[in-house]
C-alpha cells in the first residue's frame, strides 16, 4: 500500500476553508448558545413553577438525548414543524445552540448558586442597591467561577460541530470524507483531516487547562 | 554538641544492661531549602516510653516518619534492632511492620467499618485468615474500650473513637514499638482522656512508644526519658524529674514557660 | 404546525426493525461502559503513580482525545486502522474501539481527580501497617476514590450511551442507523425522530438519575 500525498496539493485548500466554516459555526453556536443560556437560566429560577419546570424539562431533555439525533431532528422535522424552508447550516446551528444552551444555563446557574449567600448580606450592607450588588460583587465573582467551564464547553462544541455533517453542511468532516471518496486517498486524507481537527483543538484544550487552573473556584 | 546537654546513660533506668532498640546518629532530613533534622543523636531502649516535646515545626514529626522510613533521611543514619533502615522500599516494609505508627489525623479507612480497620494489617499484611484476624481485633477493640463499635463506620465515631480503634489497629501487628505523632492534638479536650488513658495502659504493658505529644501532664506522668527538640536539634534529654522539674537547658525552660507549664 | 405526528404506526408496524438496532445501541453502550471504566482506572493510577516517561504518554493520549471529535477518531477507527495494519475491522468492534478510546481518557481524568482528593495521610497510614503501595491504591485510595466521584462518572456513562449514535456514521446498525433507514424509505421523519428522542431520553436519563442515588447511599465511606 502506497501513500501519496500530492493529493493534498488540491484538497489542503479545500480543507483548511473546510476548517474554517467549523470555526464560524462553533462561534455561532456559542454566542447563540450563551444568549439562549442565559435566558433559560432565568426562566429556571423563575418565581412561576410551570415556567421553571419548563425550563427544566428542556434542558434535561436536550442533555439525555444524543446531539447527531438532534441535529438530524433539526433537519428533517424542524422545517415541517415551523413550516419554513431551512439550510443545512441553518438546522446544524439551531440543534447546536439548542445544546450549548442547555449546558449553560445549568452553568450561569450553578455559577451564580456558588457564591455565599453572605455575598450578598454584606454588599447590602453597605448600602448597595440590588442592581448594583449584582453587577460589582455577584456577578464578577461567578464569572470567574464560571469561565473555565465555558471553556471546557466551547472546546466540546468545536469537536461537536463535526456532527453536522451528517446533514451535508461543508464543514472539515463532511469536505474531507468527500475528497476521500473520491479520491480513494484513504488514509492520507483522513489522516490530515484528523491533524487538522488536532491542531486546533489540542491548543484550546490546553488553555482550558490554564484557565481552570488560574479561576478554579478557591475559598 | 556543647548544647546538648545529655545525662549519662548510667542515669538512663531502663537502658541498664538492654542495647537500643532504635538509634540516631547524626540525622540530617532537608526538605528543599529547609533542615528540618540539623543532626539528631539518640536512642530508645526497649520498653522505654520516650516523649519528644518542644515547639512546633522543631522536626519531633519528622524524627518520628524517619524512624519507619516514611521520610528518607539524607544524612546519617538510624538502626532498629542493631541494623540500619533498608535502603529498599521492599525491605524496608518487613520493618515498618514490627512498628506500629499513631496518626494525628486518625487516618482510618473510611470505606472500612472499626473492626476491619484492624484486621486490615492482619489480612492484607500478614496474610492472615479471616477467623483468627476477627478474633484478635475483637479482642483488641475490647481492650480499647470499643468492643460495641466494632461495626460501625468510622464517620459514625468520635473524634476520641477513632483514634482508640487506630491504636488497636497498629495493634493487631503485633509491632515491637509504637509511633504516636502527636495522637492527641486533634481531639476535644473531653477525649483527650480516654485516648492517653489507652496509651498509659500500653505503656504499663512495657510497649517500647516513641511519642511525639503536647500533653506534658502524659509525659511527666507516663514518660521514661523527654528528648526537647527545638530548630531540628535535640537541646536537652532527660528523665522527667529532671526535665520538668530543673531542667537545665535555657530553651527548654523557655518552652516550659512559654506553654505554661507548672510543676 | 399541523398534522404533527399523526401515525405513529409506523413505529409499531417496524419495532422489529426498531428494536433490533435498540438492541446494538444497548450492547455497545454497555461494552464500552465496562471497558472504559477498567481502563480508565488502569490510566488514572498510571498516570498518578507510574513513572514519568509513562505520565508522559497517558497525558499526550488524554489531550489528544480532549481535542479530537469522536466522529473523527470513528471514522479513523473503521477506514484508516484497516489500511494502516492490514486488517478489516468490523463496524461494530471498530465503533467499540472508538469509544472506548474517546470516553476512557475522560475516565482516567474523573478517577485522577478523585485519587488527588485523597489525603496523604492515608497512604502514610498504609504504609505504616507495613503494606505495599500496590495494596494501598487497591484497598484504600482506589474505593474511596471511585466513590467521589460517582457523579462525573454518572455524566460520563450517560455521555458514552449518547456517542454510540455516532456510529451510525460508520454504518453501525444501531438505533440511530435504523431510524435514518426507516425514515428515508416511509418519509415519516416527524414520528420516527421524534419517537427516537424520546425512546433515547428514557433510555439515557434514569441510568444518570440511578447513579446519582447510589452516589447519595454510598457518598460517606468516601470521606476520610
Amino acid at each position: 500500500m502506497t501513500l501519496d500525498f500530492s493529493v493534498l496539493h488540491t484538497a489542503l485548500p479545500r480543507m483548511i476553508e473546510a476548517a474554517g466554516t467549523t470555526i464560524l459555526i462553533s462561534v455561532l453556536a456559542m454566542v447563540i448558545g450563551i444568549a439562549g443560556g442565559l435566558v433559560i437560566m432565568l426562566l429556571r429560577i423563575a418565581p412561576n413553577r410551570v415556567v421553571s419546570l419548563a425550563a427544566l424539562s428542556y434542558v434535561e431533555a436536550i442533555r439525555n438525548v444524543p446531539l447527531i439525533l438532534l441535529v438530524y431532528w433539526g433537519y428533517y422535522v424542524l422545517p415541517i414543524l415551523l413550516d419554513l424552508r431551512l439550510s443545512a447550516f441553518a438546522c446544524g446551528l439551531i440543534a447546536l445552540s439548542l445544546v450549548v444552551s442547555a449546558y449553560t444555563a445549568e452553568i450561569f446557574r450553578a455559577g451564580v448558586r456558588s457564591i455565599r449567600p453572605r455575598q450578598y448580606d454584606a454588599a447590602l450592607a453597605l448600602g448597595m442597591s440590588k442592581a448594583q450588588m449584582y453587577r460589582r460583587v455577584i456577578i464578577p465573582q461567578a464569572a470567574s467561577r464560571v469561565l473555565p467551564i465555558l471553556a471546557s464547553v466551547w472546546v466540546s462544541l468545536f469537536k461537536d460541530t463535526s456532527l453536522v455533517s451528517v446533514i451535508g453542511v461543508h464543514e472539515l468532516a463532511y469536505v474531507s470524507l468527500e475528497i476521500r471518496s473520491s479520491t480513494f486517498r484513504v488514509l492520507e486524507i483522513l489522516s490530515t483531516m484528523a491533524l487538522i481537527y488536532w491542531c486546533i483543538g489540542y491548543p484550546q484544550a490546553k488553555l482550558v487547562d490554564r484557565l481552570h487552573r488560574k479561576y478554579g473556584a478557591k475559598e | 554538641m556543647s548544647e546538648v546537654m545529655s545525662f549519662p546513660i548510667l542515669e538512663r533506668p531502663k537502658s541498664k544492661g538492654q542495647s537500643p532498640m532504635v538509634t540516631y546518629n547524626g540525622v540530617v532530613k532537608r526538605f528543599g531549602a529547609f533542615t528540618a533534622l540539623t543532626g539528631v543523636d539518640g536512642a530508645v531502649y526497649p520498653g522505654e516510653v520516650v516523649c519528644l516535646i518542644g515547639p512546633s515545626g522543631s522536626g519531633k514529626s519528622t524524627l518520628l516518619r524517619c524512624t519507619n522510613a516514611l521520610e528518607r533521611i539524607d544524612e546519617g543514619s538510624i538502626t532498629f534492632d542493631g541494623s540500619p533502615l533498608p535502603a529498599a522500599e521492599k525491605d524496608v516494609r518487613a520493618v515498618r511492620r514490627r512498628m506500629g505508627m499513631v496518626f494525628q489525623g486518625f487516618e482510618l479507612f473510611p470505606h472500612m467499618s472499626a473492626i476491619e480497620n484492624v484486621m486490615a494489617g492482619p489480612l492484607t499484611v500478614l496474610k492472615a485468615d479471616k477467623a483468627s484476624a476477627r478474633r484478635q481485633a475483637e479482642q483488641l477493640l475490647d481492650k480499647v474500650g470499643l468492643a460495641h463499635k466494632a461495626d460501625s463506620l468510622p464517620a459514625m465515631l468520635s473524634g476520641g473513637q477513632q483514634q482508640r480503634v487506630a491504636i488497636a489497629r497498629a495493634l493487631a501487628m503485633e509491632p515491637e514499638m509504637m509511633l504516636f505523632d502527636e495522637p492527641t492534638s486533634a481531639l476535644d479536650p473531653e477525649t483527650v482522656g480516654e485516648v492517653l488513658a489507652v496509651m498509659r495502659k500500653l505503656a504499663d504493658e512495657g510497649m517500647t512508644m516513641l511519642v511525639v505529644t503536647h500533653e506534658m501532664s502524659f509525659a511527666r506522668k507516663v514518660g521514661d526519658w523527654i528528648v526537647v527538640f527545638d530548630h531540628g536539634k535535640v537541646v536537652e534529654e532527660g528523665p522527667p524529674d529532671v526535665i520538668y522539674v530543673n531542667p537545665q537547658a535555657e530553651r527548654t525552660r523557655n518552652f516550659l514557660s512559654h506553654i505554661g507549664w507548672h510543676e | 404546525m399541523v398534522d404533527f405526528m399523526t401515525d405513529l404506526s409506523v413505529v409499531y408496524d417496524n419495532w422489529r426493525y426498531l428494536g433490533g438496532g435498540l438492541l446494538v445501541t444497548v450492547c455497545l453502550w454497555v461494552s464500552a461502559v465496562v471497558l472504559v471504566t477498567i481502563s480508565g482506572i488502569l490510566l488514572a493510577v498510571a498516570r498518578t503513580y507510574g513513572p514519568p516517561w509513562l505520565v508522559r504518554i497517558v497525558a499526550f493520549y488524554v489531550d489528544t482525545m480532549r481535542s479530537t471529535p469522536l466522529l473523527v477518531i470513528m471514522v479513523l477507527a473503521y477506514f484508516a486502522l484497516p489500511l494502516a495494519v492490514g486488517v478489516t475491522i468490523p463496524a461494530f468492534p471498530a465503533a467499540l474501539l472508538a469509544l472506548t478510546l474517546e470516553a476512557s481518557a475522560y475516565a482516567c481524568e474523573i478517577a485522577r481527580a478523585g485519587i488527588s482528593s485523597i489525603r496523604a495521610g492515608q497512604m502514610s497510614a498504609g504504609l505504616a501497617l507495613g503494606m505495599s503501595k500496590a495494596q494501598i491504591i487497591r484497598k484504600v485510595i482506589l474505593p474511596q476514590a471511585l466513590i467521589r466521584v460517582l457523579p462525573p462518572y454518572g455524566t460520563l456513562v450517560a455521555g458514552i450511551g449518547k456517542n454510540t449514535a455516532v456510529a451510525s456514521v460508520i454504518a453501525v446498525p444501531d438505533f440511530l442507523q435504523q431510524s435514518t433507514v426507516l425514515s428515508s424509505q416511509t418519509f415519516q421523519p416527524t414520528e420516527i425522530f421524534t419517537s427516537a428522542l424520546v425512546i433515547y431520553f428514557i433510555l439515557i436519563f434514569p441510568v444518570t438519575r440511578m447513579i446519582d442515588l447510589l452516589y447519595r447511599k454510598v457518598e460517606r465511606l468516601g470521606r476520610s
